[in-house]
């Protein structure tokens, strides 16, 4: 294998739950060594969250390091068992931080503040230290204290209002979407940018990632047409201005889909020409004659009527038969998948290898998202699964911190390496 | 003028709908990047809503405004030799090439990756696709809904009486973009280290994988699909205090009973001030309202007997909850609630957003020039102490060809 960009670049990464630890997670895969700090004073919750790996006899495995939905974000990290409510488990962090090139946070500035782990602190230990805090609602300001995590933060940045259907309430999007790719990755890209920086100049920094503000900005053009036009925006469920018919589409029910039957097509046809060519590979050439439906505005004034149209064409085919015939002629097409089609039943992405397979100790081999960006010389990978809590406490406190095995044990005694 | 994170590195893009907010990223950090446009624009330039002031033309859309600030354009028709030729030579005057477009249409015009770099071996070239360089789907058609569709997401969204719902603003490309970004400056500080180049290949539906939040290791683990359950959510039923629930002018969503903040009592002390707590302070409701958090609820649902003597009176509570919450603004509720840390958001609209306390606060916005007159924008997802981010005017079509054509002479 070749050296991978981020190697001898150290982590030191104090965040939890989902936005924070998937930036360490792409950090990584890349070659960084990151050092999750946890505690079982405050543990992470993704450790005790849904879904745990399983016993043979169908009974859920138990402990602290058997979920799915931490260990997906963790891979390759190193864990040390450090209690930040003492004061020498502060004195032990920001030694921690002094060997570290990055450090990494998603905690509220309340409990950065409790923690000792402000910019100033540690710019005064290490000046090179690119320092990243990705709080809700930012380090300073009226809210900064407000609550929450990615189940509020979809509401509170337009996502709810903006997505569904219109008839529906803003009931949300089925998932705290924010902390999976948007906000890590945003922080990903601000620190190697800041990491480039350093590398040219020697300065370190701070990056604070509000995660209101990253959202926001991602929120294509509601927020720009308010500010510009005054144009209040809402959901218009799955419609789209350059497309008609643009939506997802019933098709014939397939008992082996887990959980629920149903099965659907997501098409965006874009012009008369796909129009046309899509009525007459679906079966109903005599479609395109329709007055209805003869011009993108004219579909576009009568979506409803198209839309069950489809929908009527549709249901009485396998989804994946759909996909085919409408792909053959260049229209975009795709099968609703749910994760037991991307897992097993998408050849594309078994052919692509995305998913990373890692034996791990207590839950076995266990699928991990792979990194999206595929480098074709220095491809990330893991070196390991997700770490034991605690795993490499005394590791990291005598490799990297330096500290002795007399020091250790009275800390470990101390309770202060929890 | 302050530093920029990425002063001095080149990148020239090829980019439409699904890398463009990528090379936003990267200019907005300081790059200097070139933008190459056919001639009538891409398809974002042609995409409502448009900018009042200006019009609707091919400088004023703001789909195409929010994907491409700060960089420059260059209008050359890739469909000629001759732009071919002007591309080739831009193209090797960069650190990076960033394109979209689908697999093999710059191989056929002599700029594809591996044409390049026999130039210049340095060269990172980003590629941003619906499903990438290789694979038995790499020349799908793809569009930001079948990414959403193929991706995962949307399978989890919506209630089960609907269509499964797509999520706004071209999530797929934003997804693809961010991790294109990632994966972009990776590539680059190697090849600042070695002068290795390399291509960077993004599949939108392996972008959007990491979204499907447990639903992949749902499956991988105990063969289940998660499948989507609307208003609902993850709970197993209706639990007072959750869910989204009407205001005065708007909706917030309260998660009162997360492990989080202050328990459910200060909600009830809260519409106790109120006046508004009605038989919240009477038995059954009593008794429950002082103890319902996530214990109470795990061993609700695992305790029949608990559970019948404790649920039927969920719905009363919850109604009396919604009572209250009818007559609060939906702003009072949000800030109110926080103050008190309860876990309450506001379900923002654009309205909201454009006023929200704390992005106004903050300084959030920006103003950018909209022809003679300005507007506000939106404000940037980062801020970075030593080297900020500054966000300028997207640029018109081809307002750069002739100064960019005559420094490659």
């Amino acid at each position: 294998m070749s050296k991978l960009p981020l190697e001898g670049i150290r982590v030191a990464d104090f965040s939890w739950f989902g936005a924070g630890p998937i930036a360490g997670n792409t950090l990584s895969v890349f070659g960084a060594e990151v050092i999750r700090v946890e505690s079982e004073a405050k543990i992470d919750g993704l450790r005790r969250g849904h879904p745990f790996a399983m016993n043979g006899d169908g009974s859920f495995k138990s402990g602290f390091n058997v979920s799915g939905y931490f260990n997906n974000f963790n891979a390759s990290k190193l864990s040390m068992q450090l209690n930040l409510n003492t004061e020498k488990g502060q004195e032990i962090g920001l030694r921690m931080i002094e060997k570290s090139d990055i450090f990494l946070t998603n905690f509220t500035p309340r409990v950065v503040e409790k923690w000792n782990l402000g910019y100033e602190k540690l710019r005064a230990v290490n000046p090179r230290i690119i320092a990243a805090y990705a709080p809700m609602q930012g380090m300073e300001g009226p809210h900064r204290d407000f609550l929450g995590f990615g189940a509020v933060l979809t509401p509170v940045t337009g996502l709810s209002e903006m997505s569904g259907f219109p008839e529906r309430g803003p009931i949300g999007i089925g998932t705290n979407y924010p902390d999976y790719v948007v906000n890590p990755g945003h922080t990903v890209t601000a620190i190697l940018a800041a990491l480039r920086y350093r590398n040219r100049t020697g300065i370190g920094q701070m990056v604070e990632l509000p995660q209101i503000e990253s959202v926001v900005n991602a929120l294509g053009t509601a927020v720009a047409d308010q500010l510009a036009n005054g144009h209040t925006q809402t959901r218009t469920g799955n419609r789209n201005p350059m497309a008609a018919p643009h939506g997802a589409f019933r098709c014939a029910d397939d008992p082996e889909s887990v959980g629920s039957p149903d099965r659907w097509v997501a098409i965006a046809c874009n012009g008369d020409a796909q129009w046309r060519t899509l009525c007459g590979l679906l079966g109903h050439e005599d479609a395109a004659n329709d007055v209805r439906f003869g011009s993108h505005a004219a579909r576009r004034q009568n979506e409803d009527a198209l839309e069950s149209l489809i929908g009527g064409w549709t249901r009485e085919r396998k989804a994946e038969e759909v996909m085919a015939i409408v792909q053959s002629a260049g229209i975009p097409c795709g099968v609703v998948q749910n994760a037991q089609d991307i897992l097993d039943r998408d050849q594309h992405m078994r052919e692509r290898g995305y998913y990373q397979y890692i034996d791990h100790p207590e839950t076995g081999r266990a699928a991990y998202d792979g990194p999206a960006a595929r480098l074709s010389e220095t491809p990330g990978y893991f070196r390991g699964g997700a770490p034991l809590l605690g795993e490499h406490t005394m590791d990291v406190c005598e490799r990297v911190i330096g500290l002795s095995m007399d020091e250790i044990a009275d800390l470990l005694a101390e309770g202060v390496l929890v | 003028m302050a530093a920029r994170a990425l002063d001095g590195l080149r990148i020239v893009e090829f980019t439409d709908e699904v890398g463009s907010y990528c090379g936003r990223l990267l200019a907005d950090l300081g790059a200097d990047v070139i933008k190459v446009e056919p001639p009538d624009g891409g398809r974002q330039r042609h995409t409502p809503p448009f900018i009042d002031v200006l019009g609707e033309n091919v400088d004023s859309s703001l789909a195409f405004w929010v994907h491409n600030t700060s960089k420059k354009s260059v209008v050359l028709d890739l469909n000629t030799g001759g732009g071919q030729e002007t591309a080739r030579r831009l193209a090797l005057s960069a650190d990076v090439v960033l394109e979209d477009y689908p697999v093999g249409y710059l191989v056929a015009r002599g700029l594809g990756f591996e044409a390049l770099r026999g130039f210049k071996p340095s060269l990172v070239y980003t590629s941003v696709t619906g499903f990438g360089q290789t694979g038995p789907h790499s020349g799908y058609a793809y569009s930001d809904i079948v990414g959403q569709a193929m991706g995962g997401i949307m399978t989890l969204a919506g209630e089960m009486a609907d269509p499964p719902n797509m999520i706004y603003g071209n999530q797929a490309n934003i997804s693809a973009s961010i991790h294109a970004a990632q994966g972009t400056l990776i590539a680059v500080l190697h090849a600042d280290a070695t002068g290795e180049g390399q291509l960077v290949d993004v599949s939108a539906q392996e972008a959007l994988s990491m979204n499907q939040e447990t639903a992949m290791q749902t499956w991988d683990l105990q063969k289940r699909n998660r499948v989507r359950t609307g208003s609902v959510g993850l709970l197993p039923f209706p639990i007072p205090g959750s869910g989204v629930v009407k205001c005065l002018d708007g909706f917030v969503l309260l998660f009162v009973i997360a492990p989080a903040g202050k328990d459910f009592p200060e909600l009830i002390a809260w519409m106790q001030e109120r006046g508004m707590a009605e038989d919240l302070g009477q038995e059954p409701y009593a008794s429950i309202c002082a103890n319902l958090n996530m214990t109470l609820l795990t061993r609700v649902t695992g305790d029949p007997t608990a559970a019948a003597s404790i649920v039927p009176s969920f719905a009363h509570i919850q109604e009396v909850i919604e009572r209250f919450f009818a007559t609060l603004t939906a702003k009072d509720a949000y800030e109110q609630g926080q103050g008190r840390q309860l876990l309450v958001g506001v379900v923002s609209t654009p309205r909201d957003l454009a006023n929200n306390t704390q992005l106004r606060e903050r300084n959030w916005f920006v103003t950018l020039p909209a022809g003679n007159a300005t507007i506000e924008f939106p404000g940037g997802p980062y801020r970075l102490s030593e080297t900020p981010v500054a966000i300028g005017r997207p640029p018109n079509l081809g307002e750069h060809t002739n100064e960019i054509l005559a420094s490659l002479r």
